[in-house]
């Protein structure tokens, strides 16, 4: 008996030990109740890092979007203005030159110089991780304290959208140096919100940072949490716990707009689904098979199933906030006849098998599942092959596949970043061309688009490679899905970024 | 001389075993709740069985029907429909035959890997003993998340693959519980007379040992499908699953989550029926341990 | 016993470096390229080679390996391709969450299982017992998964006493310990049971009782005692279990823990952050079983004589 009671306070001492440790039951993070000056944000995943050029996915982006600013903003309604840049000029056509605003200071104390700038953009050029955004650019120079001047390698019409992507935010140079290689958990910017502590998996907290150079935020302290699980999000916001909640799984969403305690804000994105079919291998080098499938699908019944609703039908395969959207082009009709006449032109009319990948994301398991059905009605046999995300994109930029689903989301907001990896036939592959269409006349257009300056002119070419690529069906476009964010009604000043990341230096409650 | 001898100890220990199982199934009997275990296990398996004259799969499994998505149960679709409009019901009873299939064929894998090397490993003793052991303890060490994703990917996502995934992570315990049986048997007499007649180890492991080391891993066996059934749901649940449209529970119940507040017929019932089929499995598994238990005998 | 706790230790040396052997072919062979991920779909495919060349990944895989293991048994597991941060600063960033919830699961566990099971055993065949063994299987037979969503539904969100997620108060604990506790609860529980049903038809019990000592104390402190070293290996080998992480119930309640790490790691073709979490979740097992055999020698004095 005395053993087993010693064996007790053994087993009481060590969990002691654990919870003082660990610092457990550190009060409570009820959002509704009490001061209205913090709010906590939710969304699917962590974020990675908070250096910009250490990552490039849409949850840290989210974060650093308030943390940092760049030279140039494209604001919610994809417009460019200046940010830390005031003002800028094209000195001739690689050229470019910025005027910074005076006065900016960062999270340490530091004043925004042209050095800066410069130290930025060519650590991100050395970065192999967003060093594509902007490769266009030969050389930066400082010759002032609040003057850059960027040279391009060769004329590049969408560099300014380019320069407002997040991974393109200005960085201090004294305080990346001082943090070495663990900068991405000490983010210093110039932004409204400055980084206080993060909790790997779970939380990270920003807190306002009264000298920004707009004033000081409204809101004194957000935190973004880590809420994988859909479902748990809405719950989270039902139950107050979260203010806003970003992706409101699609089933949810009228769960959400019924409660008259939370809004439902719904505006399109800039993203665009398809189903991209291997053009190097048969059946799929015949366009008749394309064009079939993509007649055999039923957008309809997809958006209703798998997104209630939340999305509008593809036949460009640029969506409408994207700069260069041909709004002309329809997406194509659901008819079987039409394709079963197509399929029997290409010799084909007693159908054939073939395999659908995707990745394990849900939506788009699916969209193959439904696919499936659909394609059976004109005598494919499709069967579906669930990959895990590496392998995924490793097997497709192979070639491996025959058709497959995925996603593209043109960040800039510019026809280039959505046009040219996908269909010119230099990017095939993995470098976002995994249908491996190649048209000599597609290639030339986007070429021609990339150095034009005139806008319009540049809308006419884009207009034209939407027209051509469309009519080669190289991929069946199948919609452009809307974002959508949950939230508490009470918070004011909340508005959507088509790009995803939502900028909450107005929101207050 | 030698032939004589073997074939009577064959002999002898042939009536000897068969009225050992009868005795243990007559245990069974008595016990009413692993009869229930059992009744459950195989209506479940006569459902498999007939699946198809119950409900055809290609009309009604697979075949979707979007203007009935998520409509709760009714007099034409009993436990509702899901959220392709496909009847869950169906969907079930085909349901067993995969999700039975996908326990009973990892648990196999488990069973003939696990036990082989168990067997070998207690029967030759020392370095051999020692090698194998440390590797299971290896084995045990690598999360059998780690490996179920390694072998799908690496072989691809085929219902095969998937109980291959989940029979190698439980290789390790039926190599333990193996091992432990064999060494209390390869001491006895019965052992030693059978060398000494001249059979060859393969026979001696084959013929003595495997049948008499038996018991233990037919309970851990039964255990063990329950727990295949489960691995597999937990593995559709991150998205690693079987291959739609494939009607597995587990998968149900993962892809029907979304859904659970509109229509909670949608992971209900899949989950229900996971429930009474790991609880049959885990009585029968109980009733099976106290019967081939001697020392639970009164 | 401290040579028999040295030797125990030195033991795990050659498990671990097999560990990692496997952990690594597996990595390497399984179709995936690190590179790539990190960039993300929409990078060119320049970049991607440039990169592959940087990291090492076009060596042949004894080099890679090598690397590795000289660069581990330096201390230096490296740092995370998908997050930069140094992996064992991140595991231990995310060890406390699964700690706590591991302590406080096998804490409910304990105190629902041992008790259900000493009461089914000293009644058994009772009502009581009937329907505690049913209720444990129950526990055993739910997804745990489907289980943590019903309780969310009925305590957060139709109820709204408890949050639904996330980690931080005593509040968030309830949910995710009380699913892994119920499921853990009910193979305590039948352990307890079948072994004190042994123990209990022991000739001692028969003589204790027959000396007319109270039954209360028979079964406390004469049967429990003995009955107590299966008990006690469950309890250790769920606990082990559960310091690796709960992938399932982690998902569920948004929980920062050591699973979700393991699993998105796997999922990004992290290969040092898959290595690193192995290799610790490999190491914290064998020392909660080390614990448990130690343990077994304050339980069982005759077992003490045994570690040389």
């Amino acid at each position: 008996m005395l053993k087993s009671r010693k064996l007790l306070a053994v087993l009481a001492l060590m969990l002691s030990f654990v919870f003082v440790m660990t610092g457990c039951g550190k009060g409570s993070n009820q959002a509704t109740e009490g001061g209205k000056d913090s709010i906590i944000v939710a969304q699917g995943a962590d974020a990675k890092s908070l250096d910009p050029h250490a990552t490039n996915d849409q949850p840290s982006s989210r974060v650093m979007k308030q943390i940092y600013n760049t030279l140039i903003n494209t604001n919610e309604d994809m417009q460019i203005v200046p940010g830390l840049a005031e003002s800028w000029e094209q000195k001739d056509e690689k050229t470019w030159v910025f005027n910074l605003r005076k006065g900016v200071k960062f999270h340490n104390g530091e004043e925004l110089k042209a050095s800066d700038v410069k130290f930025t953009l060519e650590r991100m050029l050395a970065s192999d991780k967003v060093n594509h955004i902007v490769e266009a650019i030969a050389k930066v120079e400082a010759p002032e304290d609040y003057k850059v001047v960027i040279t391009l390698k060769e004329p590049f019409a969408p560099i300014l959208a380019h320069l407002s992507h997040t991974a393109a935010s200005i960085l201090n140079e004294k305080a990346v140096k001082e943090a070495g290689d663990n900068y991405g958990q000490k983010p210093v910017g110039t932004g409204p919100f400055k980084f206080v502590a993060w909790q790997s998996g779970d939380k990270i907290e920003l807190e306002a940072f009264n000298e920004y150079f707009e004033g000081a935020p409204k809101i004194k302290k957000i935190t973004f949490r880590n809420v994988a699980e859909g479902s748990a999000r809405t719950m989270g916001l039902e139950t107050g716990e979260i203010d806003i909640a970003y992706d409101v799984e699609p089933v949810d969403k009228e769960r959400v707009k019924n409660n008259d305690k939370l809004t439902l804000v719904e505006e399109p994105s800039l993203s665009v689904a398809y189903i991209g079919f291997n053009t190097n291998k048969e059946p799929f080098n015949k366009k008749e098979v394309r064009q079939a499938i993509n007649y055999a699908i039923n957008r309809d019944d997809i958006i209703a199933a798998v997104l209630n609703g939340a999305a509008e039908k593809a036949g460009a395969p640029i969506g409408p906030k994207v700069f260069g959207h041909n709004p002309n082009i329809k997406p194509y009709e659901y008819n079987v006849q039409k394709a079963k006449e197509l399929l029997k032109q290409a010799g084909l009319e007693k159908g054939f098998k073939t395999t659908i990948w995707t990745n394990d994301n849900p939506v788009r398991v699916q969209i193959a599942q439904i696919v499936q059905a659909q394609l059976k009605e004109i005598g494919i046999d499709v069967k579906i092959e669930t990959l895990e995300w590496g392998s995924y994109l490793d097997r497709t930029g192979r070639g491996e596949h025959d058709m497959f689903i995925l996603g593209w989301v043109t960040v800039t907001g510019d026809a280039d970043y959505g046009l040219y990896a996908l269909y010119h036939s230099s990017q095939k592959g993995g470098a976002g061309n995994r249908s491996f269409y190649e048209n000599k006349k597609v290639d030339e257009l986007l070429d021609k688009a990339k150095a034009t300056n005139d806008s319009k002119e540049r809308e006419k070419l884009y207009h034209e490679i939407q027209e051509i690529v469309v009519e080669d069906a190289p991929v069946a476009n199948l919609y452009y899905q809307t974002q959508n964010v949950g939230m508490q009604k009470a918070i004011k000043g909340f508005r959507l970024h088509p790009a995803g990341h939502h900028r909450l230096y107005n929101v207050s409650y | 001389m030698a032939n004589v001898a073997n074939l009577q100890t064959a002999d002898v220990k042939k009536t000897k075993k068969r009225s050992m199982w009868v005795e243990v199934a007559r245990r069974m009997a008595k016990n009413k709740m692993a009869m229930v275990g059992l009744g459950i296990i195989v209506v479940l398996v006569l459902l498999a069985l007939f699946a198809d004259v119950i409900a055809p799969y290609e009309e009604v499994v697979i075949k979707q029907n979007l203007s009935m998505r998520l409509k709760g149960p009714s007099a034409e679709h009993w436990l509702g429909t899901d959220e392709f409009g496909r009847d869950i019901f169906a969907r079930i009873i085909h349901g067993a035959r995969v999700s039975l299939k996908v326990g009973i064929v990892a648990v196999g894998i488990s069973i003939f890997i696990g036990g082989s090397l168990g067997a070998i490993a207690a029967y030759y003793g020392g370095k051999v003993d020692n090698l194998i052991m440390r590797f299971m303890d290896i084995l045990l060490a690598v999360p059998s998340i780690l490996l179920a994703i390694a072998i799908v990917s690496a072989l691809g996502s085929s219902l095969f693959n998937l109980m291959l995934a989940i029979g190698i992570s439980s290789v390790p315990s039926y190599a333990r519980i193996v091992r432990a049986s064999v060494l209390s048997i390869k001491d006895q007499e019965f052992i030693e007379a059978a060398r000494a007649i001249g059979a060859n180890d393969f026979i001696i492991i084959t013929r003595h040992i495997i049948p008499n080391a038996l018991a233990p891993v037919i309970v851990q066996g039964t255990l063990g499908v329950a727990g295949a059934i489960l691995s597999t749901a937990g593995l559709s649940f991150i998205g690693l699953g079987i291959q739609p449209p494939a009607p597995e529970w587990g998968s149900m119940l993962a892809g029907g989550r979304a859904y659970l507040r509109e229509a909670w017929h949608v992971t209900t019932f899949p989950g229900l029926v996971i429930m009474i089929t790991i609880l049959a499995l885990n009585l029968l598994g109980d009733g099976l341990r106290d019967a081939l238990d001697p020392k639970l005998k009164q | 016993m401290r040579k028999y706790i040295t030797r125990r230790l030195l033991m795990l040396i050659p498990v671990i470096l097999g560990v990692t052997f496997i952990v690594f072919s597996i990595m390497y062979m399984t179709p995936g390229d690190p590179a790539q991920m990190i960039l993300g779909e929409s990078a060119p495919e320049s970049a991607v080679k440039a990169l592959r060349e940087k990291m090492g990944l076009n060596d042949p895989f004894i080099v890679q390996y090598g690397r590795f293991v000289k660069n581990a048994i330096m201390g230096d597991f490296g740092r995370s391709y998908a997050t930069k941060k140094e992996v064992f600063a991140e595991i231990f960033a995310r060890f406390p969450a699964t700690l706590q919830l591991a302590s406080v699961g096998v804490l409910v566990a304990v105190l629902i299982g041992v008790p259900v099971g000493i009461i089914s055993a000293t009644k058994q065949y009772s009502l009581f017992d009937s329907v505690a063994m049913l209720l444990a299987l129950l526990g055993v037979s739910m997804p745990n998964f489907w289980q943590g969503l019903m309780y969310i539904l009925l305590f957060s969100v139709t109820l709204g006493w408890l949050p639904s997620g996330g980690y931080g108060s005593f509040k968030h604990f309830i949910l995710p310990a009380l699913t892994l506790g119920t499921s853990t609860a009910a193979v305590i529980a039948r352990m307890t049971r079948s072994s004190m049903l042994e123990v209990i038809r022991q000739d001692y019990i028969r003589t204790a009782r027959a000396k007319g000592v109270e039954e209360k104390k028979v079964i406390l402190k004469h049967a429990l005692k003995n009955a107590l070293i299966p008990i006690i290996t469950v309890v250790g080998l769920q606990f082990g279990h559960l310091l690796g992480g709960a992938v399932l119930t982690e998902t569920v309640y948004s929980w920062p823990g050591i699973g979700r790490l393991l699993v998105d790691a796997i999922k990004q073709k992290d290969t040092p952050m898959v290595q690193a979490t192995v290799v610790f979740i490999a190491v914290t097992f064998s020392i909660v079983n080390l614990a448990v055999d130690i343990l077994y020698a304050y339980v069982d004095p005759r077992i003490k004589s045994q570690y040389k």
